[in-house]
């Protein structure tokens, strides 16, 4: 439970500067979200499609090994922003680096699971399927979480994919069709010109005719959930207010423009619980440098504006961000200045709830599994963390089964 | 259950008829519908599967829309060529094939980058539609769009580049869990040498390797040409054909004993298309109940359908870029693996985006226009729910219907816009 003072204390004098001109309602509004019931926590999944090199991301400046291993790609010590003795992030990292000083930041080290898949296709499935064991995709595991908590859903957006037309595996569920959002602009039911009530009562009887049953599990079935999901989280989405003013700038990038849109969709209390957005282009194959500094920079500077909007419209302890990738890559590089597709790597968690700091020793630069990163954290201890001590969805009947939890919240 | 390949006993009728027409064209005017109605099965079946020659007017408009494309070099000319030929064809089934082997053999331009390559493999996907699957295959290997594509003048003697190899075997004609990773090595150092060279096929007889390879369990001084038949030689090989052919044309997740019962057909008829969909067309299986309105519709499935159903002057520039928002840019498919099609063509997103589709089309002139001057029908409700939905909705439905139309005002070419629009909007509308 958070005090007042430590309520104060997260705004700083800078920020309550600005408070000021907010108007009476929204600090009323700010100051009871602080006293958040589990059941208005936010999850916020960032995906980093492509395998990240999660080696040049947090780097072990520390060790000789990696600077062996690397001598192309590695990061100079010098470069790196210092965690602790001997881990940094890379150089574009540095909103991550002040979030860590928060305490807001926690590194997960040394995740993956048994017997590593390296095909970008088939390792993405598992991380979202949450089923390494079984070639099972027809559903995720934040859709299974929905699929068990469905009648605290009914008439609301309980999760939402943005920024992307296809529903990525991760939010699929068997009761409900999650929506996607590829831009809330676009994302509105048009009916042509007509009066008010006549294309109210076009879209009332749209609803009816949608509402009949179908034979369960059938294609019929699936488009008349997914249409009706489709009108009202449009209809939802419509009440978002256009006069948004985020508390911090966001940057340009395509990331913090999502992002952007979820922390205004939060701040209009859609109730919806599950984000999801990913950020692509981390299979770096060659000349890795550029490309990877880019995406670092997008995903740093994306995820500290977001917190930091958050923070500043007092909705930041409701929310928890983290993030993902297939795999990571090979500890030695590739002949061509980049990296090849590994196995085991880090998960950033973020949120002014988690504990900050690194969890979990680093994985041996030596003892390597076919010459990756071994994991000793299963990335199903992770998620059931998230879903039992964030989200407070009992996690084994989602999970099919009890996994230790990740001291980070 | 190869029985369920033989010829049907369905009662011919306009719904029989319909269906024919839908899923071996794009969607169906009102006069096509009645006059393969009156025709009956065979009569309709010849029609499709021996084309008649196209219209003056078609070869025309055909030829301009080529010649455009060629001259600008902007593949979105090129699409427009291709979805006009899907419009006016007089021959649907063959443009709807040549999509479905577009999706097989999925090549993008994005890659490629050359309107006349890209056009040259579109032809010999249409040329050999109602032909030989053996000669596409063997046409593919040496296709120049295709060689670029999958990178092919890598692929040399000393450092096999095993992407084609692979690819003919996982996604052309076998599918996974039919051959070996060593397989896939030892046909990719027969492929060795098979390059682009000033935009042709070129034998460079240096890189290639002459070794003697083993391929399933086979052994021989194989080149690239012997690949294919060894992979048409195999047993998964019909199966794999006879999969995608069930999924285009008959049901969404086609079951084991259809597979190997139209497999056994493909194999006796030696990958002579025109033989296999005869009897395919003309199937118990085909006009079973199960598979009526059993597929979701694609987004040029979609859009076309529409387009015909109507009898719309379409906008095909906008269609296509439509088309591609929807998931489906022709030309540019967005990997070697092509569409999934099914219900990933399905999402919120895409659901409104196709139900402003019907907006646009009977309430704007975006996407091309459409008109009902003369329509005289007795009931325009039944009407339009038989046109374009082709089922029963039920009483309710029907009634829901009737209401809405009768709360329309404005001038009855209105009413029957916004009904055709409400009908466009209901989820049943997404299926064929």
């Amino acid at each position: 439970m958070t005090t007042r003072r430590e309520f104060l204390k997260q705004f700083g004098a800078a920020s309550l500067v600005s408070l000021g001109a907010m108007p009476p309602s929204f600090l009323a509004r700010a100051a009871a979200a602080t006293e958040a019931k589990p059941d208005e926590r936010i999850l916020v999944l960032v995906q980093l499609a492509g395998g990240n090199d999660g080696l040049n991301t947090v780097v072990p400046f520390g060790r000789d090994e990696y600077y062996r291993a690397r001598p192309g790609v590695g990061i100079g010590m010098d470069a790196v922003l210092k965690l602790n003795g001997e881990l940094g992030l890379h150089p574009a990292m540095d909103g991550f680096q002040k979030l860590f000083d928060e305490g807001w930041l926690s590194v997960i080290q040394g995740v993956g699971y048994p017997n590593p898949d390296r095909s970008h296709f088939r390792s993405m499935d598992i991380w979202q399927s949450a089923k390494p064991e079984k070639d099972d995709v027809s559903n995720g595991w934040l859709g299974r979480a929905l699929d068990s908590t469905v009648e605290q859903h009914v008439g609301k957006v309980p999760g939402l994919a943005f920024g992307t037309d296809k529903l990525p595996l991760s939010l699929v569920a068997s009761k409900i069709n999650v929506p996607t959002v590829r831009d809330v602009k676009g994302y509105q039911l048009q009916l042509g010109p007509g009066n008010e009530s006549a294309l109210k009562a076009h879209k009332q009887s749209l609803e009816r005719i949608a509402s009949r049953d179908a034979m369960a599990g059938s294609d019929l079935d699936f488009l008349r959930r997914t249409a009706r999901m489709a009108w009202s989280s449009a209809e939802q989405l419509k009440q978002i207010s256009a006069s948004y003013k985020p508390a911090t700038a966001y940057p340009g990038n395509a990331l913090g423009q999502k992002l952007r849109t979820v922390a205004e969709i939060i701040s209009s209390d859609l109730s919806t619980r599950m984000y999801f957005v990913h950020l692509d282009g981390f299979d770096t194959h060659s000349q890795q440098a550029n490309a990877h500094q880019a995406l670092l920079t997008e995903l740093s500077s994306a995820i500290t504006a977001f917190v930091g909007d958050l923070k500043g419209h007092g909705l930041a302890d409701r929310v928890l961000v983290a993030t993902f990738s297939e795999f990571g890559r090979r500890v030695a590089e590739n002949g061509s200045l980049g990296t090849d597709h590994g196995a085991a790597s880090q998960m950033f968690v973020i949120s002014p709830k988690c504990k900050g700091g690194i969890v979990g020793a680093h994985p041996s630069l030596t003892d390597l599994d076919d010459g990756d990163l071994k994991f000793h954290t299963d990335f199903r201890s992770v998620y059931a963390t998230l879903l039992d001590h964030w989200l407070s969805i009992p996690s084994a009947p989602v999970l099919g089964g009890a996994f230790r939890p990740v001291e980070f919240v | 259950m190869a029985n369920e390949i033989q010829r049907t006993d369905v009662t011919w009728s306009r719904s029989a008829a319909t269906h024919l027409l839908w899923r071996s064209g794009f969607g169906a005017s009102i006069d096509e519908i009645q006059q393969a109605t009156q025709d009956g099965l065979d009569k309709t079946l010849d029609r499709l599967l021996s084309p008649p020659a196209e219209t003056a007017e078609f070869r025309k408009a055909d030829a301009l829309l080529r010649q455009a494309a060629f001259d600008s070099g902007n593949i979105a000319d090129l699409k427009t060529w291709w979805l006009h030929r899907m419009t006016a064809s007089a021959n649907p089934l063959v443009e709807k094939l040549t999509l479905l082997w577009h999706n097989h053999f999925s090549t993008s331009n994005a890659k490629v980058d050359s309107i006349p390559l890209m056009a040259a493999q579109n032809d010999l996907l249409r040329r050999e539609s109602l032909g030989s699957f053996r000669r596409v295959l063997h046409g593919m290997a040496s296709d120049v769009a295709m060689l670029i594509w999958l990178d092919s003048n890598s692929n040399r003697k000393r450092h096999p580049n095993e992407n084609f190899a692979r690819e003919v075997m996982e996604l052309f004609s076998l599918g996974v869990g039919n051959y070996s990773e060593h397989d896939i090595q030892e046909a990719a150092r027969a492929f060795t040498g098979w390059h682009v060279r000033d935009g042709e096929f070129w034998f460079n007889a240096i890189q290639h390797d002459t070794g003697e390879k083993v391929v399933f369990t086979k052994r021989g001084n194989f080149d690239g040409g012997d690949i294919v038949e060894l992979c048409l030689d195999h047993p998964a090989c019909p199966r794999f054909l006879a999969f995608k052919l069930l999924r285009q044309f008959v049901e969404p997740s086609p079951s084991k004993e259809h597979i190997d019962a139209l497999a056994a057909r493909i194999r006796q008829h030696n990958f002579e298309w025109r033989l296999i969909l005869r009897e395919l067309f003309s199937s118990r299986l085909f006009f079973a109940e199960s598979s009526r309105l059993s597929i979701i519709k694609s987004p040029v499935e979609l859009l076309l359908g529409a387009v015909r159903q109507l009898q719309a002057k379409p906008n095909l520039q906008s269609l296509a870029r439509l088309s591609a928002e929807l998931g489906q840019d022709i030309f540019e498919p967005p990997t070697v693996k092509g569409w999934d099609g099914g219900r990933l063509w399905i999402s919120s997103t895409t659901l409104i985006q196709r139900a402003n589709f019907a907006t646009a089309l009977t309430k704007s002139n975006q996407h091309g226009s459409i008109s009902f001057a003369g329509l005289r029908v007795e009931d325009d409700v039944n009407y339009f729910v038989e046109l374009l939905l082709a089922r029963d909705v039920g009483p309710d439905a029907v009634a829901e219907l009737r209401q809405f139309t009768n709360n329309q005002t404005g001038d009855p070419e209105n009413r029957l816009r916004s009904l055709v629009q409400f009908v466009m909007q209901m989820p049943e509308y997404q299926l064929t």
